[in-house]
């Protein structure tokens, strides 16, 4: 039996933070969503997260420049990044700087449930 | 032989009579050089009667140097016997003076005494025409001189006298006359035309343009030739001149029109890097619901499987949906892509067999593959990424050609339909060609499939050939395109083995 995770959801567009949060709940996950970098970093603050699933294009503040932060305050994050269009220099900054992999949007469910069936084993 | 005819000549009267209206001066002298006869011209030409000539010498006429040159002359004829013909300037009584031909021979007459006979022909209208000559030679802007079959020079006009530094019939003209021969050979005596360098005296070469008659009669024994020359290094000079103006003109053209292609070469790639920016930001725009749409089904999915409401087909239309709209994203994105290539040398044969054991597992089951890889190892810089958007462009169009979907063999537009994908080295280029045996194109196809937005597909895009043009392109190489109906189609990507700067941008950072 899988353990349950704290998974922190990052994504501007409410629609698809809110249906992924659903999705990982269906899983008995906990979901915390965030709707930009700034809210990721006191979410990371504020909760033990296990995993989270960051988009890259936000306001407020971009997810990689929020993931280098967080990282900074909690070497242990475990991050992915989903990406609608290829930023080559922020997902190398990201990947660079420790996320475990990105997911190109739309982004194929199996892959990120089978994902996160890994890290809750 | 006694022919009446000329009896009436035997009588003395007729034939002074003849001899008086003959239209030349004529006069007889014995061996003393006194006059024994002289016609009616030559008496007019004296101007003196016949009484007043018989018995008297030319140095009872003329002044003594002038006599004393007649009388030489007539001597030499009187006791050499050779016959003298000179031009003379013969003096009148009135003061008067004329160019005169004299002709004198020795005659020993059947009276047993030994004559001269002479005679004049005037040769006032000769001259004035020869002078009328000369005076146009003298000004025409050319060089003109009448050479000797001997080699002198019997004439020069000034401009030659100029060109030659001086005396044209004396050394100068004749130094001039053996550089023209040195520099063209046969010269004079073969009629001919050339340029030539001459050196004139103490000036530096110059170009000269020279014509020659060849060898002429004209009128003596001796042959002469009329040689003109025309001073044309200035000529020259202008030529090379208007040479360098009409080559510096074409250069000047070529450069305007590689200004102008690089005008709209700018244009475009303005245009594009706006279509770009454009397409980043739609893409992510419907990139963002387009996740929702496939989360939430998929939420329905997994809430309402196995409750028999039948909406299997429904959710599955949805997917499906969802895939053909971020195809045709990913082939707007492709097609708009100015990003600079990350091109690094690979092993492209390598790279390229993993690509398609990649990619067949993604085609129809009907479809076979073959790959001939023939570059050996050969290291070729490219664009990993973007080159296999190129080879999944191509090899799914070959495909979408023979079979569709896929699904439906009844639709299948060949029997046994196969994409072979090739590579070889041809100099300093390598292909990669991606071929099929589906129904191949039309030409009228063929002249299209380059334009965005042309499409023979009822789900196609038209961006997925210019897309693959364009990658190619920045790759520095070129796409080439067999094709005819009922025959396959080839498409050949050409690539450089040396690396290019493509130049292109950086997209939008949008993600």
């Amino acid at each position: 039996m899988s353990r349950q995770l704290n998974i922190l959801v990052v994504d501007d567009d409410a629609a698809n933070a809110e249906s992924l949060a659903e999705l990982f709940q269906m899983d008995n996950h906990k979901v915390i969503v965030a709707y930009d970098g700034r809210q990721a970093v006191e979410a990371f603050s504020l909760n033990q997260v296990d995993i989270g699933f960051f988009d890259v294009m936000m306001p407020n503040m971009n997810g990689v420049d929020s993931f280098i932060e967080i990282k900074d305050k909690f070497p242990e994050a475990r991050v992915y990044f989903m990406t609608g269009y290829s930023a080559d220099d922020l997902i190398d900054k990201a990947v660079k700087g420790g996320a475990l992999g990105v997911f190109s949007k739309p982004v194929d469910l199996g892959k990120v449930l089978a994902t996160v069936e890994a890290e809750a084993a | 032989m006694e022919n009446p005819k000329y009896n009436r000549l035997r009588d003395p009267d007729v034939l002074l009579s003849i001899l008086d209206n003959l239209p030349t001066s004529i006069f007889v002298k014995d061996e003393n050089l006194r006059f024994v006869y002289s016609n009616e011209l030559h008496c007019q030409m004296i101007g003196k009667p016949e009484e007043a000539l018989i018995g008297k010498c030319d140095s009872d006429f003329y002044r003594g140097e002038e006599a004393e040159g007649f009388l030489a002359n007539d001597r030499a004829v009187i006791e050499g016997g050779q016959t003298n013909i000179s031009e003379e300037m013969a003096s009148q009584e009135s003061g008067m003076t004329m160019p005169v031909l004299t002709r004198k021979a020795r005659l020993k007459a059947p009276d047993g005494n030994t004559y001269l006979i002479g005679t004049n022909a005037d040769l006032t209208e000769i001259k004035k025409r020869e002078n009328q000559y000369r005076a146009l030679t003298a000004t025409v802007p050319v060089g003109v001189l009448q050479i000797e079959e001997g080699g002198g020079i019997s004439f020069s006009n000034p401009l030659f006298n100029v060109y030659c530094g001086g005396d044209g019939s004396g050394e100068e003209g004749s130094h001039l006359v053996k550089q023209l021969a040195e520099a063209h050979p046969g010269f004079p005596g073969v009629a001919c035309k050339f340029e030539g360098n001459v050196q004139v005296m103490g000036a530096e070469p110059r170009a000269m343009l020279v014509m020659s008659s060849g060898w002429l009669h004209l009128g003596g024994e001796k042959r002469s030739a009329i040689v003109s020359i025309i001073d044309v290094s200035e000529m020259t000079e202008l030529r090379r001149i208007n040479e360098e103006v009409s080559r510096l003109n074409k250069e000047l053209a070529a450069n305007m029109k590689k200004l102008a292609e690089a005008q709209d070469e700018l244009v475009k790639k303005g245009r594009m890097e706006q279509l770009g920016q454009l397409t980043a930001t739609v893409a992510h725009e419907l990139r963002n619901p387009l996740g929702a749409v496939r989360t939430s089904s998929f939420l329905l999915d997994r809430k309402l499987r196995g409750k028999d409401l039948g909406i299997e087909g429904q959710l599955d239309r949805i997917n499906k949906g969802i895939v053909r709209c971020d195809n045709i994203i990913t082939q707007l994105l492709d097609f708009s892509r100015t990003r600079q290539l990350a091109c690094q040398p690979e092993d492209l044969d390598g790279w390229l067999a993993g690509v398609m054991e990649e990619m067949a597992k993604g085609l129809p089951h009907a479809v076979s593959i073959n790959v001939l890889l023939g570059l050996d190892g050969t290291m070729v810089p490219f664009d990993p990424a973007r080159l296999q958007r190129a080879i999944v462009n191509l090899v799914a169009n070959a495909s979408e050609a023979m079979v569709g979907q896929g699904d439906d063999p009844s639709k299948f537009a060949c029997a046994s339909p196969s994409i072979s994908v090739t590579t070889r080295r041809v100099g300093e280029e390598v292909c990669i060609e991606v071929k099929d045996n589906g129904p191949g194109m039309s030409a009228e196809v063929i002249a299209r499939i380059r334009e965005p937005l042309f499409t023979t597909k009822s789900f196609g895009t038209g961006l997925g050939v210019p897309a693959v043009e364009q990658i190619v392109t920045q790759h520095g190489g070129r796409l080439q395109i067999d094709a005819e109906p009922g025959n396959g189609a080839a498409f050949i990507l050409w690539l450089p083995l040396t690396a290019v700067d493509d130049g292109s941008q950086d997209d939008a950072k949008v993600a």
